[in-house]
């Protein structure tokens, strides 16, 4: 798949604080989630991707152009800032409207209402922005970066503020957009959200690139860290004891009915399971992965570094 | 013109516009209450006097304006919605300029009225008012071509403004005369100065060196537009715009 957006080698820093550290990757059709401590670099980095801030060392080329040199490659990138900033003064249909007519777009306020439509914010659209809630500015300030129908859209937490409904209709919409094969990289600490709506993704820490890919593949590459799995059964004790017998099992915990299994290969625990039920007269009931999640696997690249 | 209008529009409602107009009257109030004695030959004369020593609050005035245009959009976070869209840098810088410029020449008429309305009451010639909005127009001009790139460039950007004020304007172009040529009031100065053919004492100090000339006015403000456009495209193209 060819990348839509290229960052090669790209370093940031403000005096002698490195906040992006030569980040080298690409981003290509489909929903990327920018995962990363408080700190970490990702606003910078999406900054530096949108041709706000200049990188200290390194290219950026959106669409095979430099934002920097060359503005019209605003006409398939926007941007969701992180900021709440928004022109208060304006009512959501101005604001969008304002953000068609910068566009140059064919149709201002034809767009603007198609886009409003879209992030189903057409009742509230001549309401002044000062009075919207948090979530509702977030969807305005979507709207107004759909406006010309983006290739590639840069999204800052942009789920900050939304309540769960919004969050669900903005996910959902900006899965949709992913799927139609634009680029979305979404920028996010909420990590059960960016696991719902990110095919692939990619971690930073301290200005670096921690891990890229899907959220499986990065915890497969994590050969370091035993795989742990969540076993309930009606006797877990005389499990844990038959599993620890084994070479493949490095170790067991007990908590209740429940036993969490620590293995290098869970491959090999999920072929010695059924056997050892059926040899000790056990009833399993559950097994479920205890680390796979996108926050365990986060958990793992953070405490590593 | 939309970013203009959208830029000027943003500068003019802030509750900051009353209180510059009224910085801006000052010359109008002074004018009001020295006028009442005064012959109408001695008006004339104190008219041109006032409008160029005391106007020079418009200095500040311009100055808090000016340096809002693009600086309140970076400050507040906002300037995404105006970077981040397919308009050449010169254009933004353009329309940057402009809309400082309207909305300092705004400002300045709004003070301008009050003089000419203090002038009315007392009898002064319409021949002496009215080339006042030139002068206020003219320095509009310089001052938003100089302030529009600093508010952009540095977060005291008023600061530094004062200092290019009172500093240069102020106090050492009085003292150098090299400095004189760089000062805006006295190259808005030259040029009301010709368009009303004034003279004396008072026009002598303000002015300084600073030749009498609305052609050469013209050019030189001309000249700092240029000057001011070309530093604020360069920023836009590399400078970080958050």
């Amino acid at each position: 798949m060819t990348n839509t957006v290229e960052v090669r080698e790209v370093s940031k820093w403000f005096g002698p604080k490195v906040a992006v550290s030569e980040v080298t990757i690409g981003f290509g059709p489909g929903v990327t989630g920018l995962l990363g401590p408080n700190g970490a670099g990702k606003t910078t980095l999406m900054r530096v991707i949108a041709g706000l801030q200049v990188p200290s060392q390194g290219s950026v080329s959106v669409l095979g152009r430099d934002p920097r040199v060359d503005p019209s490659v605003y006409r398939v990138m926007t941007l969701v800032p992180e900021d709440e900033a928004v022109y208060e003064h304006l009512t959501g249909r101005q604001f969008v409207e304002l953000a068609a007519r910068l566009a140059k777009v064919d149709d201002p306020v034809g767009r603007a209402r198609e886009v409003l439509e879209t992030v189903e914010l057409t009742d509230a659209a001549d309401r002044a922005l000062g009075g919207y809630s948090k979530g509702m500015r977030q969807r305005a300030k979507v709207a107004a970066a759909l406006i010309p129908d983006p290739q590639v859209l840069l999204l800052d937490e942009p789920l900050n503020g939304a309540d769960p409904v919004q969050r669900a209709q903005l996910i959902r919409l900006f899965k949709e957009l992913g799927a139609a094969g634009r680029t979305v990289v979404v920028s996010s600490h909420v990590l059960r959200e960016v696991e719902r709506m990110a095919d692939r993704v990619i971690a930073m820490v301290d200005g670096r690139l921690a891990a890229v890919g899907s959220v499986a593949t990065i915890r497969a590459a994590m050969t370091d860290k035993p795989r742990q799995v969540f076993v309930d059964c009606t006797d877990p004790r005389r499990l844990g004891s038959a599993l620890m017998a084994t070479p493949h099992v490095l170790g067991v915990h007990l908590s209740g009915n429940r036993l969490m299994i620590e293995a290098a290969d869970v491959s090999q625990v999920a072929r010695l399971l059924p056997r050892l039920a059926v040899e000790d007269d056990l009833t399993i009931s559950r097994i479920e992965p205890a680390d796979e999640s996108l926050e365990s696997v986060f958990r793992y690249l953070v405490e590593g570094r | 013109m939309t970013l203009t209008m959208h830029l000027y529009r943003r500068l003019m409602m802030k509750g900051r516009v009353f209180w510059l107009v009224l910085l801006a009257s000052v010359p109008g109030v002074i004018i009001a209450v020295a006028g009442i004695d005064m012959s109408s030959d001695g008006l004339a004369e104190a008219f041109v006097a006032i409008m160029m020593s005391v106007g020079f609050t418009y200095a500040i005035a311009a100055l808090i304006l000016t340096v809002s245009t693009l600086r309140d959009e970076r400050d507040a976070g906002t300037l995404p919605y105006i970077y981040m869209r397919p308009i050449p840098r010169p254009t933004i810088a353009a329309s940057s300029l402009l809309a400082g410029t309207l909305a300092a020449a705004t400002i300045g008429l709004g003070g301008w009225l009050s003089t000419v309305l203090a002038g009315l009451i007392h009898g002064a010639p319409m021949s002496l008012m009215l080339p006042g909005a030139a002068l206020l127009v003219s320095a509009a001009v310089g001052y938003a071509a100089i302030f529009v790139p600093v508010g952009y460039l540095f977060s005291r950007s008023v600061l530094i403004g004062l200092g290019y004020v009172v500093l240069v304007e102020l106090a050492l172009s009085g003292l150098v005369s090299g400095l004189a040529q760089l000062s805006i009031w006295r190259i808005a100065g030259s040029i009301y100065v010709d368009l009303v053919n004034a003279s004396g004492i008072e026009v002598n100090i303000v002015l300084g060196p600073v030749a009498p000339g609305a052609g050469g006015g013209a050019l030189k403000l001309a000249v700092v537009v240029v000057l001011g456009a070309g530093l604020l495209t360069w920023a836009l193209r590399r400078r970080d715009a958050l």
